[in-house]
C-alpha cells in the first residue's frame, strides 16, 4: 500500500474494469426508467374511484308545505336548486359555494354546527371563522371570514398522498377514504389554507371519570358511518370540509349554509347558471383566498 | 480513557437510554398520538427530524463508503460490511421513527401496495425499500465468496450493484430535500437549495457516523492521518463548511431583499423561542466538529468531533422542518379557533424525547451488535483457510 496516497498497491485488483461499469451503467438505467415511468404514469392517469353517469342521479322530493316562489328564503331556492342539481349525474355537478362577507356577522353558528354534524373531536375543526381587522383607529373595522375546504381545482393535498387515499370527485369535491390514509400528515402540511385538521385522537370529556356517550357515536361522512371507538378511523386520519356530501346525497344543504343566521352563505352547481350560486359567482367584487398559489379555490368571497 | 472502556462507556448509555427511552414507547403505543406535541399547523416534529437524519445518515454513510471502496482507499474494503451495516441500522431506525410518527402505522403497507408516484414520500418509500434490497444484496456477496480467501474479493456483481447503490445513496438524501421543496404552501421549503442542503447534512453526518464507528473498528494505535480516517475526516469536514456556506446564502438572500416570504421562517430560527437551536446547537456544535476534526489528532479526539458533528446536525433538520411550518399562511387561523392542537408553535413533549432517547440508544446498540457479529464472522471464515 502507499502511503501517501492511502490506496492499495495492487492497481489491477482496485480498478473499476469496463463490464463493472456496464452493469452498474444497465442497473442505474433499468432503475431510473422505471422510476421516471412510474411518476409519468401516476401523473397522467389518474384512477377512476368514483361511479359516474345515470346511476348517480338521484331523484329527491320536493317540500309539499313550503312554498317555491319569489318570495321564498334564499335557503328554500338554494334546496330546490340542489334537487335539480341531484337529479343530474355527478360528473355535470359543479359545487361551488359564494361567502359574503358582509352579510356574516361573526356568530360562528356555521363553525359549531359543523362540529355538531360530523361530529368533530378537540383539535379537528372544519370552518373556522377568521377575523380580519382593518382600518386604523377610529376608522376600524372588522370582516370575518369563515374558511371552509375550499376543494381546489388543483388542490395541492390530493398528489402529495402517497397512497391515493384523497382525491378530486367527479363534482369537484375533494375527498379522503378515512379507511385507506395512513396519518402521514403530508396533505395537511401541503394545503395553503390550513384546511386540513388531524384528529390525534382526543375526547372531550378526557379526564372525567367517565366519557359521554356523544363522543363515541359515529358520523355519517361520505355516506358511511366512522366510529372513532378503539382507535378506529378517522381517528389518526386527515380530516377535512366535504360540504356535507352526505347531507347533499339526501337533498339537504350544507349544514353550514342552512344554520347561517346572515344568509351569508350561497352553495350550488356551478353548472346550473340560473342557480343562485352561479348568480353570486358572477359578481365583480369577489375576491378568492390566497389566489397566488394557483389552487383554483371553489370557494369565492364577496367583499 | 482507552478504546475498550469508551465503548464500555457508551455502550452503557446506550442501555440506559434504551431502557429510559422504552418507557416512552410504550406510553407511544398505548395513547396512540395522545402525549405528542404536534398538531394540525405543525404536523411534523422531533420524529420527523430524526427519520431524516436518519435517512440521510445511512445514504451519505453509504455513499462515502462505496466511493472509499471503488477507490480503493485502505480500511474502506475490509470494513466494507460495517459501512452496509450501519447505513442499514440509520435507515431502518429512520423509518422506524417515522412509522411511530404515522397516524395509522398499521397501514403503512399501502405505501407498498397502492402506491401514488405522484407524492415524493410514496417515491422516497420506494427508494428506501430499493436501497435496503441492495444493500442486503451487496452485504451477502461480499460474504458468500468461493474461498473464505475471496473474503474481499470485488469480482462478480459486488462492484456493479455497489455503485448503484452508492446513486442510490446520493439520490435518497436528496429527494429528502425535494420532499419538502415541492410544498407550495411553505415557502421557507419551497426552494431548490433543499435538495443540496439536505444532501450536504446527509453526507456530514454519514461521513461522521462512520468516521465515530471507524474509530472504534480500527486497531487502537491507529493514527488519525490512516487513509480511511484522513478520508472520513477530510469529507466530513467540507460538507459541514458547505452546509455552512449554503446556509448563509439562504440567510444572506432573504435579509438582504426588502422583502422576502423567507424572512418570518429565518426569524423564527435565529430569534426565535428556539433561538439556541441554531445558534448553540448547529453552530457551536458545528465549530466544536471542525475544531477537532480539523487537526491531526488522536482517535480519541476525532472520534469526539465526529460524535459532535453527527449528534449536533439533527439540528439542521429541525431548523428546516419546524420553522417552514410555525409561520402562519393565513393571518388569523391560529385565533380563529383555538386549541393546543392548532398553534403555529411546535415544543417537543416528555414522549417525544423519551421516543428519541430509545432510538438513539437501539441504533448504538445494534451497531455494536452487527458489527462484533460481523467481525465473529469474519474470524470463522478465515481461520478456515487451509
Amino acid at each position: 500500500m502507499s502511503p501517501a496516497t492511502g490506496r492499495s498497491s495492487d492497481a489491477a485488483e482496485n480498478e473499476i474494469n469496463r463490464r463493472d461499469f456496464v452493469r452498474g451503467g444497465v442497473v442505474a438505467a433499468l432503475g431510473m426508467v422505471a422510476a421516471v415511468g412510474s411518476v409519468a404514469h401516476a401523473r397522467r392517469h389518474q384512477p377512476v374511484r368514483d361511479p359516474v353517469g345515470p346511476e348517480t342521479t338521484r331523484a329527491l322530493p320536493a317540500p309539499k308545505t313550503i312554498p317555491e316562489d319569489e318570495t321564498a328564503d334564499v335557503l328554500v331556492r338554494m334546496q330546490a336548486e340542489l334537487r335539480r342539481a341531484m337529479a343530474k349525474p355527478v360528473e355535470q355537478r359543479r359545487w361551488a359555494m359564494v361567502i359574503d362577507t358582509r352579510k356574516c356577522v361573526g356568530c360562528f353558528a356555521c363553525t359549531v354546527a359543523c362540529m355538531a354534524e360530523n361530529k368533530l373531536p378537540p383539535g379537528v375543526v372544519y370552518r373556522p371563522v377568521v377575523q380580519e381587522e382593518f382600518g386604523q383607529y377610529p376608522n376600524v373595522q372588522l370582516r370575518f371570514f369563515p374558511r371552509p375546504c375550499m376543494q381546489c381545482d388543483q388542490p395541492p393535498c390530493v398528489p402529495v398522498c402517497p397512497v391515493n387515499a384523497t382525491w378530486k370527485r367527479p363534482d369537484g369535491v375533494v375527498a379522503i377514504d378515512y379507511d385507506k390514509c395512513i396519518g402521514c400528515r403530508y396533505c395537511v402540511a401541503a394545503c395553503p389554507y390550513g384546511a386540513r385538521t388531524s384528529d390525534f385522537g382526543h375526547f372531550y370529556t378526557e379526564g372525567t371519570p367517565q366519557r359521554m356517550p356523544y363522543e363515541t357515536l359515529p358520523n355519517h361522512e361520505y355516506g358511511k358511518s366512522w366510529s372513532r371507538e378503539r382507535h378506529g378511523s378517522p381517528m389518526g386520519n386527515a380530516r377535512k370540509c366535504q360540504f356535507c356530501l352526505h347531507r347533499l346525497e339526501e337533498g339537504e344543504l350544507p349544514q353550514c349554509v342552512t344554520t347561517c343566521i346572515g344568509r351569508a352563505n350561497y352553495f350550488g352547481d356551478a353548472n346550473d347558471p340560473g342557480s343562485l350560486v352561479a348568480e353570486k359567482l358572477r359578481a365583480a367584487n369577489q375576491v378568492k383566498l390566497l389566489e397566488e398559489k394557483h389552487t383554483k379555490p371553489r370557494v369565492v368571497y364577496l367583499v | 480513557m482507552n478504546k475498550r472502556t469508551t465503548l464500555k462507556w457508551m455502550l452503557g448509555l446506550a442501555v440506559v437510554a434504551t431502557l429510559v427511552g422504552g418507557i416512552g414507547l410504550v406510553q407511544k403505543f398505548v395513547t396512540g398520538e395522545r402525549l405528542a406535541g404536534y398538531g394540525s399547523y405543525v404536523p411534523w416534529g422531533l420524529w420527523v427530524a430524526l427519520y431524516f437524519h436518519g435517512v440521510g445518515i445511512a445514504g451519505g454513510a453509504f455513499a462515502i463508503g462505496v466511493v472509499g471502496y471503488l477507490l480503493g482507499v485502505a480500511g474502506f474494503r475490509e470494513h466494507l460490511r460495517v459501512t452496509i451495516w450501519v447505513s442499514a441500522v440509520s435507515l431502518v431506525m429512520g423509518l422506524f421513527s417515522i412509522w411511530l410518527d404515522l397516524g395509522q402505522p398499521w397501514r403503512m403497507y399501502r405505501i407498498f401496495t397502492d402506491p401514488s408516484f405522484t407524492s415524493m414520500m410514496a417515491f422516497n418509500a420506494w427508494m428506501y425499500m430499493f436501497f435496503l434490497t441492495l444493500m442486503a444484496i451487496c452485504f451477502v456477496l461480499s460474504v458468500r465468496k468461493d474461498s473464505p480467501t475471496a473474503l474481499h474479493d470485488r469480482s462478480g456483481w459486488l462492484v456493479p450493484l455497489l455503485m448503484v447503490g452508492g446513486l442510490i445513496g446520493i439520490a435518497f438524501p436528496s429527494q429528502s430535500g425535494a420532499f419538502f421543496g415541492v410544498v407550495d404552501a411553505k415557502p421557507y421549503w419551497h426552494t431548490a437549495m433543499l435538495p443540496i442542503m439536505f444532501l450536504t447534512s446527509a453526507i456530514a453526518a454519514g461521513g461522521a457516523v462512520l468516521l465515530l464507528v471507524f474509530t472504534f473498528v480500527l486497531p487502537e494505535n491507529t493514527p488519525a492521518s490512516a487513509p480511511p480516517l484522513a478520508m472520513l475526516r477530510r469529507v466530513t469536514l467540507g460538507a459541514v463548511l458547505f452546509y455552512l456556506g449554503a446556509e448563509f446564502a439562504e440567510l444572506s438572500i432573504a435579509y438582504w431583499s426588502p422583502v422576502s416570504a423567507h424572512r418570518d421562517a429565518f426569524n423564527l430560527v435565529l430569534f426565535g423561542p428556539f433561538w439556541w437551536v441554531f445558534w448553540v446547537v448547529h453552530l457551536g456544535g458545528a465549530a466544536v466538529g471542525l475544531a477537532l476534526l480539523s487537526r491531526q489528532g488522536s482517535l480519541p479526539v476525532v472520534g469526539t468531533g465526529a460524535f459532535v458533528v453527527a449528534l449536533t446536525f439533527v439540528s439542521s433538520r429541525l431548523n428546516i422542518l419546524i420553522p417552514g411550518q410555525a409561520v402562519e399562511q393565513l393571518k388569523g387561523l391560529r385565533e380563529a379557533f383555538m386549541h393546543p392542537r392548532l398553534e403555529h408553535y411546535y415544543e417537543a413533549t416528555q414522549n417525544e424525547y423519551l421516543v428519541a432517547l430509545f432510538i438513539g440508544g437501539i441504533s448504538v446498540l445494534l451497531v455494536a451488535v452487527g458489527i462484533k457479529l460481523i467481525r465473529q464472522l469474519v474470524d470463522s471464515r478465515e481461520a478456515t483457510v487451509p
